[in-house]
């Protein structure tokens, strides 16, 4: 068993497949790395002396002997840093470590058939499922979205799947004829997407309106937590103060602190960091709490959310 | 851990089970405080704890060669105590990495793992058997690979799939169980496999035992302890043999109570596998006779008041209630009332000296 120090790793290969998007394959150093299932993301741990970084990516392959895992990363915009870091400075042999894995996004193995969509780096956890699921002989296609330009590099990235289970379109799903397409899925389909925001909103209503039912739909928000406005927080229990700063996350602010707060997917899909609000106004950025419970303000989920108020004490 | 190499102990009649003074102090007693109610009572499993059996992934006693060859026989007359559904394929073989690999690592006297890419070879001295094959090609195993290092392990476990927020029971070989069926619960999703359970879902602990384990990490396993009482040391006791040791439980008298009755102790623990997304749970059943946790001043005590204020309800679900007096009024000459330390811990390190045996 591994504990805190992760699976100690270099980066073997850098691919450019285009100028937003890099593959990076890591190799295990010593300890192999432990299996992952299709759907699963890594917990990476990388960066400077001056700076680390822990960002979650989802595992495009990994080799059955734990030797190799490969992830590919988008260059985000409005980045704190750590996908430039990997895009502009990583290269052979840059120290990565694997912190933690987990599968927040599987297939439902019972499935008779399953319909993949996806927009540009949301094609992550499909090139693992796809594949997957080409090697167990299952029911599938996958639909995936990208700009004219970028799909040439997609048409590589997809070329050992059949092409008769893989269609790749440079136009927006609505001018694709995707719906056309959805309605004519079977009552059996579970139904998987991932991608940017409007893409997923447009595959959210598509499916509601083609009455998918809610057990059947699954996505995975693609969601890079970003920055804001410095503020404090407190620790109830001992009354230390930490500072979190404009371009860090409260959780990262915790463990720079040498606390040991809760975590799993760090991009406000999964609700692990939930920690209780004490004093202070949260401002909610994740996918996992209601409404209701947003409004109350009394849970914040430390990876994605920050705060309105100058400090915010937690029950911690 | 000392571990006896041939089967001599029965656990069907005529009975002969017997526990060393290591065994005895390694047991997992299942009550930290003088009264019992359901509760979240989940930890991390780490490699140590109060008593010495919860310091390994998998634990190995004296017991080891007699439980296997009690659950081959049992799975001889009845196959069905083992079954896997097609769609837990890829959780077969995590379950073959997790338990070959941790028992290799911990007990290197044992088992032993050699692995070079996909060839495997293992080596469980303890059984005699020794096995070259493909890691992922079920075809290089002569049983299924599940049911090949289940048969090698003491305890039952289950496999659950994850899908719909929920937990499904998708396999298991259940040899060793507290009067449920895995015939019966195959299929079934975390609370229909726990709906005869009293109280604990208005309580909300399933709810909240179920969101916890949707969440369970890999390399991140948990543990609890569950506990009921068992006539007889009898490993079985599964509906489809309450016929055979049902009756059991109107045999109690004062006079045999101390040899009959048994505190049977599940150390049950939870895993997320990595290759398949399931969730591997592993109950550990221990049987401890009054006899011996009277030499544990301790816990002879405790036991006598959680069953003394047991509630009525949870009596009574467990099987419990016809003897249950019995039992009280055998312990309660022995509880003296005083004051005893929180946690499950002996506070001893030799046992006190046994009752004189049954006239």
């Amino acid at each position: 068993m591994v504990e805190r120090s992760g699976y100690l790793a270099v980066i073997a290969s850098v691919e450019v497949l285009t100028p937003t998007l890099r593959k990076f394959v890591l190799a295990a150093q010593g300890v192999r790395f432990p299996a992952v299932s299709a759907g699963s993301h890594v917990v990476l741990g990388f960066g400077s002396a001056a700076r680390r970084y822990k960002n979650a990516y989802s595992v495009v392959s990994a080799t059955p002997d734990g030797r190799e895992l490969s992830v590919i990363v988008r260059r985000a915009p409005q980045s704190r840093g750590g996908s430039a870091f990997l895009h502009d400075q990583a290269q052979d042999g840059t120290p990565v470590t694997v912190l933690s894995s987990a599968n927040l996004f599987p297939v439902s193995k019972t499935a008779k058939r399953h319909l993949l969509l996806s927009a540009g780096v949301g094609i992550t956890p499909f090139l693992a499922h796809a594949r997957t699921l080409e090697a167990e002989g299952a029911d599938y296609t996958l639909h995936h979205f990208c700009r004219p330009e970028e799909k040439p590099a997609f048409v590589t990235l997809l070329a050992d799947l059949p092409p008769g289970r893989v269609f790749i379109h440079d136009r927006p799903p609505e001018d694709a004829g995707m719906k056309h397409h959805m309605a004519e899925e079977g009552i059996a389909t579970h139904l998987y997407f991932c991608g940017p925001e409007g893409f997923m909103g447009w595959v959210e209503q598509a499916a509601a309106q083609l009455g998918f039912v809610a057990a059947k739909v699954h996505s995975e928000h693609f969601f890079v937590p970003e920055g804001g406005k410095p503020f404090t927080v407190v620790l109830a229990s001992s009354g230390q103060r930490i500072a979190v700063a404009g371009d860090e996350t409260l959780l990262e602010a915790l463990e720079n602190a040498g606390v040991d707060a809760p975590c799993m997917c760090r991009g406000g899909a999964c609700g692990a960091c939930a920690l209780e609000v004490m004093d202070g106004v949260p401002e909610h950025r994740d996918h996992v709490l209601t409404e209701q419970e947003k409004t109350e303000g009394r849970t914040i989920l430390t990876c994605v959310s920050r705060a309105r108020t100058d400090t915010l004490t937690l029950n911690l | 851990m000392t571990v006896q190499t041939s089967a001599r102990e029965s656990y069907r009649p005529p009975y002969q089970v017997t526990n060393s003074a290591e065994t005895i102090l390694r047991f997992p007693f299942p009550f930290p405080e003088d009264s019992y109610m359901y509760s979240m009572n989940v930890e991390p499993h780490i490699r140590s704890g109060p008593v010495a059996a919860m310091h390994n992934t998998f634990d190995i006693d004296e017991h080891y060669v007699a439980e296997c060859a009690e659950k081959a026989r049992i799975l001889q007359e009845d196959p069905k105590r083992c079954i896997v559904q097609p769609h837990m394929r890829a959780a077969e073989w995590d379950f073959v990495e997790l338990a070959m690999s941790s028992l290799s690592d911990q007990y290197p006297q044992h088992f032993s793992l050699r692995r070079e890419g996909q060839d495997w070879h293992w080596v469980n001295r303890l059984l005699g058997y020794e096995q070259s094959f493909v890691f992922g090609d079920a075809t290089t195993l002569p049983l299924p690979p599940f049911e090949y290092m289940a048969r090698q392990m003491q305890g039952d476990f289950t496999l659950h799939d994850q899908r719909e927020d929920d937990l499904w029971m998708d396999g298991g070989m259940v040899t060793a169980q507290a009067d449920w069926s895995l015939k019966f619960d195959l299929g079934m999703s975390f609370r229909q496999w726990h709906a005869p359970v009293p109280k604990a879902a208005e309580m909300g602990v399933f709810d909240r035992g179920l969101r916890f384990l949707l969440m369970l990490q890999h390399e991140k396993p948990v543990r609890r302890l569950n506990w009921t009482m068992t006539i007889n040391p009898r490993l079985d006791t599964s509906p489809e043999n309450f016929m055979v040791w049902g009756p059991d439980r109107a045999s109690v008298t004062p006079d045999n109570v101390a040899d009959k009755v048994h505190l049977r102790v599940e150390l049950q623990t939870l895993y997320r596998l990595p290759r398949s997304n399931a969730i591997l749970f592993s109950i550990r059943c221990y049987l401890m006779p009054l006899r011996d946790i009277m030499r544990v001043p301790k816990w002879r005590r405790r036991l006598h008041r959680v069953l003394r204020d047991l509630d009525p309800t949870l009596s009574s679900y467990k099987g419990l209630d016809l003897y249950r007096q019995t039992v009280v009024d055998f312990l309660a000459p022995y509880d003296d009332g005083a004051p005893l330390s929180s946690g499950i811990q002996p506070e001893v390190v030799q046992l006190e000296k046994a009752l004189a045996p049954a006239a």
